[in-house]
């Protein structure tokens, strides 16, 4: 039943990334002008006279006055092998750009997950079990003010606070001497001192949401009949709120792990620009801005690639933790 | 800023180096050369120099060591690596920004009517991997590059009467420029970093990746992944305005500093390191440059360069930091971050000038906008003592246009009409007939009430959007509804340079008559955006958009007499009279004078000036050599 299920999705993927990737290339050819356009302004703003043979010869060295359907044919034909093409910014291969920034991302990312829902969980159990209490005032102030309080505000507060008060600088994820440097275990410690910053930073709103809808939806549980029933039979306390409410309680939580997926790319792009992160986000943000359409395009290509599988897994999961969901 | 044009008038005029001989001087070099010319793995100081290297006289004599910070942005600032290590031209400005000096020609020759340049290259040369530079590299650049029309149209820059310059060879070290017509401007293109084209490339390494030097191209194009070989060419080689030219550590070049760490897509950290080859030497013989690295984290955000300047982690900074809202945090941190500050001086220029569209598509908007009196009725409509007060921190005065002092400063452009007089500029929409309707808005003659957009691109500068927001507020109440149009910059350069959609629009600078082309005076390309038609129609020799007016006619006619004029009194003369033209018709109107702003320099960087120009064509701080800068021990 499951494998049937999990085949059927799979196949059900092609078309959607098809349909998905024209869309994908509609948007970032969508805004009037080009990367030429983009360029020659910001030649003009340099005071560079530009000159329009010039223009129209790049524009057809890049293939841009090629109608769309010619433009995208040649895109999807190259990823389909594996070249994502050139980014006209860097004059680079984009698959040389991408991946390195895309496993610091998913570093980060799957960090500032198991951070979230390591520390939401707990506090929100609590909270609900305990409501009313001073804990659960305490958790749920810190909780709404950290879901308030934007990520890059605490970010450049934080950074002022580093700088201005103990002369360090927190930005990036590592020290100036390991940024070039090859993968080596001293890189990794590196990393492992500067990565907690932006993971604290990240999971504070992220924390937050968690910790209400945890408290919410146990509480909606913890007056159920079967609760009273499991309690007057003699269970312990800590294996019955554990083995029922909280078991259903995590439903949420799991049908958000599909979420969690594109925000591997792209996840806190204002953060990451802030704290001048190597992640994707803000490779991301730029490539759009100078109209680097290849660069985008690979970038928006994977983050719908990404949500189809988080989709996926997160079905999945969510029939194992739940045996009351089926497929039909 | 005006200035230049070094002397050329009455027959041949060589112009020397500035200090010629260097021969008595015994040459010192940095330690870590020394120890690897001990090493046996780097030729002689004495060697590696030219016959006669350029000696620069510092303020200071300094010690070598040391690295500069400087501050990178992620995207779109690879022009701020090019200004600290300079544009190493055939010819560079002096530091004042009023003539054209030797660089890496030590002289040179201009025939009586402009038409051949010949420059006398430094003997014994050599690029930053120790291969010889020559007249062969020059051709090389000419011949391959700049005039194959299959690498890239040839730049309005290199051509006069629509053909592009050729090149003789005279000997090894001597090449002449040959135009078709005279072109007095050719020493100033060759000085900004944009001029940059004829020395740019080394033969050597450039060559194999152009078709007609390596039959193996299309394997190594395949292997590089670049699609064709200008691709490749760029990626390797680089040009003037693209980043790919620091993103090559092998590339040979003629600069103080080299890249080590080089400015890629994912590129973290940027570093230079010193030129071994490096051809120029202080008073004393030691060989520039002083400074052992350039060295800059990548950030995005100017809120944290920002932080890293108060938090002493930049040595030098100017670009991205340098708004009046800025000025108060840096200032206060002067003492926490170990740094002073020094004025950064554009010399001539507006912060924001206004563009009614006078090509405007509509008749009706296109008539209003032509009569002069309603211009001048909006300019001294504006209080510009309050929006310089309010936005830009008092740091600025009202300006319309133009060079604050010099030859080139014309009082009538840059000061009428800024006084403040709403009660005048209402009886002179009055006395024009625009009546005010029930709303308080004036008519236009067809019965439509006056209401137009100014398109902006906030990401530009910020504070366009702040200044007209309160100048929308001033008008109201001369009756003239204008709304504030901010727009994402590649749209608003398609529809105000372009398509010529737009009602007005703001741009920044202009005025400015050095080098750079005079929009502002006489609309000849695409950021004169009061009358793009009539620039189209200039550019394309009549063919595509609109004639224009008689008088603007004129102005272009002048202008090009003023490009091909041979003798640089006619020249002046020539823009004045441009200048004088634009200042009777008013066309455009400036808010303030684009203000002096300021940069940081740690306070035992020696030999860092307390005033500098702040322009791109004179690329600060290039031409204040920054090889010559120093840490005090």
């Amino acid at each position: 039943m499951l494998l049937n299920y999990i085949i059927r999705r799979t196949l059900w993927a092609f078309p959607f990334m098809f349909a998905a990737s024209i869309v994908a290339f509609a948007l970032i050819t969508l805004p009037p002008g080009d990367y030429v356009t983009t360029f020659a302004q910001t030649l003009s703003q340099s005071g560079d006279v530009v000159d329009e043979t010039r223009l129209a010869a790049l524009r057809e060295r890049y293939g841009l006055d090629q109608p769309f359907i010619i433009q995208y044919f040649r895109w999807i034909s190259g990823v389909l092998v594996g070249d994502f093409g050139i980014s006209f910014e860097w004059q680079q291969p984009v698959a040389g750009l991408i991946w390195e920034r895309l496993g610091l991302s998913f570093i980060l990312e799957i960090s500032t997950l198991i951070f979230a829902w390591g520390l939401a969980l707990p506090i929100g159990i609590y909270s609900a079990i305990r409501k009313y209490s001073v804990g659960d005032y305490v958790a749920s102030v810190i909780g709404f003010i950290g879901l308030a309080v934007p990520n890059f505000l605490i970010a450049l507060v934080l950074m002022y606070i580093a700088v201005v008060h103990f002369g360090t600088d927190v930005s990036g994820l590592f020290s100036p001497e390991y940024r070039q440097a090859p993968w080596s275990f001293d890189k990794f410690v590196n990393l492992l001192t500067h990565i907690w910053i932006p993971i604290i930073i990240l999971g504070t709103s992220t924390v937050a949401g968690l910790i209400r809808i945890m408290r919410a939806n146990l509480l909606d549980e913890l007056n159920k009949p079967y609760v009273t029933t499991a309690r007057a039979k003699g269970l312990t306390e800590f294996n019955l709120i554990l083995k029922y409410p909280v078991r259903l309680a995590l439903n949420p939580f799991v049908s958000t792990i599909g979420w969690a997926f594109p925000q591997l790319i792209s996840g806190a792009v204002i953060t990451a620009y802030v704290l001048a992160l190597p992640t994707s986000g803000p490779l991301l943000l730029q490539a759009l801005l100078a109209q680097d359409m290849y660069l985008a395009g690979a970038f928006i290509l994977l983050l719908c690639c990404f949500s189809i599988i988080g989709m996926l897994v997160s079905d999945i999961l969510l029939a194992i933790v739940d045996p009351r969901i089926r497929f039909r | 800023m005006v200035k230049l044009l070094p002397a050329l008038g009455g027959g041949m005029v060589a112009i020397l180096a500035l200090s010629s001989a260097a021969l008595a001087l015994e040459y010192k070099e940095a330690p870590a050369l020394a120890a690897e010319v001990a090493a046996g793995t780097l030729p002689p100081v004495a060697e590696r120099l030219p016959d006669q290297p350029e000696v620069v006289t510092p303020a200071e004599i300094g010690v070598y060591g040391g690295m500069i910070r400087y501050g990178l942005r992620g995207s779109s600032d690879h022009n701020h690596i090019l200004r600290m290590v300079g544009n190493q031209g055939l010819v560079r400005w002096n530091p004042e920004f009023t003539a054209v000096i030797p660089n890496l020609a030590e002289k040179w020759e201009v025939n009586e009517g402009a038409t051949e340049y010949t420059f006398y290259l430094r003997k014994g040369m050599k690029w930053s991997d120790g291969q010889p530079f020559t007249a062969d590299d020059v051709l090389f650049n000419v011949n391959d590059l700049i005039r194959n029309q299959e690498f890239a149209p040839t730049h309005p820059r290199y051509m006069s009467d629509g053909e592009p310059m050729t090149v003789e060879k005279i000997d090894d070290h001597t090449v002449k420029f040959i135009f078709k017509k005279s072109y007095g401007e050719f020493l100033n293109e060759l000085a900004t970093p944009l001029g940059q084209h004829p020395v740019l490339y080394s033969k050597h390494y450039c060559s194999q990746f152009l078709p007609a030097y390596n039959d193996n191209l299309d394997a190594d194009i395949a292997a590089a992944g670049a699609g064709d070989w200008q691709t490749y060419f760029i990626q390797k080689c680089g040009d003037i305005e693209v980043p790919a030219r620091w993103g090559n550590a092998e590339r040979p070049t003629l600069d103080p500093w080299v890249i080590d760490s080089p400015y890629t897509g994912g590129a973290t950290l940027v570093t230079l390191k010193r030129n071994p080859y490096f051809w120029q030497v202080d008073s004393e013989g030691n060989q520039l440059p002083y400074i052992d690295t350039l060295s800059s984290d990548v950030s995005q955000d100017v809120e944290s360069l920002v932080l890293s300047v108060i938090g002493g982690n930049i040595d030098f900074g100017l670009r991205h930091i340098d708004s009046a809202a800025n000025r108060p945090v840096i200032a206060e941190n002067r003492e926490r971050g170990g740094y002073r500050m020094f004025a950064a001086d554009p010399g001539g220029g507006q912060h924001m000038i206004i563009n009614l569209n006078l090509a405007h598509k509509d008749t009706g908007m296109r008539e209003l906008f032509n009569t002069k009196d309603f211009r001048v009725a909006l300019s001294i409509g504006m209080n510009r003592q309050e929006l310089i007060d309010t936005v830009l921190l008092g740091t600025s005065e009202p300006w319309q246009q133009g060079d604050f002092t010099g030859p080139y400063f014309n009082e009538q452009l840059s000061t009428q009409f800024t006084e403040f007089d709403p009660d005048k500029a209402n009886e002179m929409l009055d006395g024009l007939g625009l009546a005010r309707g029930d709303d308080g808005v004036r008519r236009m003659a067809d019965g439509r009430p006056i209401k137009f957009l100014v398109d902006v691109i906030p990401a530009l500068a910020p504070d366009h959007v702040d200044l007209l927001e309160m100048i929308e507020q001033q008008w109201a109440v001369i009756g003239v509804d204008m709304d504030v149009n901010p727009l994402e910059r590649t749209f608003f350069f398609e529809r105000t340079s372009n398509a010529n959609d737009h009602d007005a629009a703001v741009w920044g600078g202009g005025g400015v008559q050095i080098v750079g082309v005079p929009q502002q005076l006489v609309p000849l390309h695409h950021d004169a955006r009061w009358g793009i038609p009539w620039s189209q129609w200039y550019n394309s020799g009549g063919k595509d958009g609109e004639e224009p007016p008689e008088t603007i006619k004129n102005r272009m006619a002048l202008y090009d007499q003023s490009k091909s004029t041979a003798d640089p009194a006619e020249r002046e003369r020539l823009l004045k009279e441009i200048a004088q033209i634009a200042a009777d018709e008013f066309e455009v109107m400036g808010v303030a004078k684009a203000a002096v702003t300021y940069g940081i320099a740690k306070n035992n960087l020696a030999n860092v000036p307390d005033s500098m120009v702040n322009s791109w064509f004179w690329p600060t701080p290039a031409p204040v050599l920054p090889q010559a800068w120093f840490y005090r021990p």
